[in-house]
């Protein structure tokens, strides 16, 4: 069983080949890791201010654009102050 | 649930598309197939920097250049009722296969009845065969029948 399986109806963060960080859950994917995104939002990081959230909503996202997934634990996350939290932007990935 | 299952049920529903390239597309998908191409309709692009738009009333974008899409909520739980009412024909198409097979089942075994007792009254003779012809025609009309049924 692929590892991505036992990630579904779970929070994620995707990191994508263009550097940003998309979290949401998890509802289907395929055999080139093509995702479903459900409630997603972007978190764009910066050195001057907190992390800002952008809602977006469903997405489908392409399995070539995809360099990360991760598995949230929800009790950790929703303890982040997430305008307290600096981080500079991750750049995009080199080929 | 298949992001391409997604994506087919959000046919004629708007949606924006970026691309690698960084420009979007905001259009109304018209189709797509299982590479992810796409054929949208009245659609709007917008430059990478956001700053320059074009309209144009269709146009194709190929699968392999695509970064994601955003798709309207409310499509999420129709492809969960596409699922279902396929799932629910499926079954009652089962159905309607197995009371077909016990219907052709007796009709079968009533003709081999029937086989029986015309061979069994006339012995022989080139009228007999021409029968048999017949009802032999007539039983593989209705296999040719069960096969297209099962089908």
């Amino acid at each position: 069983m692929s590892g991505l399986e036992s990630y579904i109806n779970h929070t994620v963060s995707i990191i994508t080949a263009d550097g940003r960080n998309f979290i949401g859950t998890l509802k289907g994917f395929d055999q080139t890791i093509n995702i479903i995104i459900d409630e997603c939002h972007e978190r764009v990081f910066s050195t001057s201010s907190g992390i800002e959230q952008i809602v977006l909503g469903l997405h489908i996202i392409r399995g070539d654009n995809i360099a990360v997934i991760g598995l949230i634990d929800e009790s950790i996350d929703s303890r982040l102050d997430f305008a307290n939290i600096r981080g500079e932007p991750l750049g995009p990935v080199v080929h | 649930m298949l992001p391409l299952s997604l994506l087919k049920t959000a046919q004629s529903h708007p949606m924006l598309v970026e691309l690698k390239n960084g420009e979007t597309y905001n259009g109304h998908l018209v189709s797509c197939d299982s590479w992810m191409n796409i054929n949208l309709r009245d659609v709007i692009c917008t430059s990478k920097d956001g700053d320059r738009f074009w309209r144009m009333p269709e146009c194709y974008i190929r699968g392999s250049t695509i970064k994601y899409l955003r798709i309207p909520d409310e499509v999420i739980d129709m492809v969960k009722e596409d699922a279902q009412s396929k799932s629910r024909n499926r079954t009652e198409l089962n159905k309607n296969r197995v009371a077909n097979s016990a219907n052709q089942r007796t009709a079968r075994s009533g003709n081999r009845n029937n086989f029986g007792n015309r061979s069994g009254q006339l012995s022989g003779g080139s009228g007999n065969n021409a029968l048999r012809v017949g009802a032999s025609g007539q039983g593989n009309r209705l296999l040719a029948q069960n096969n297209k049924n099962r089908k």
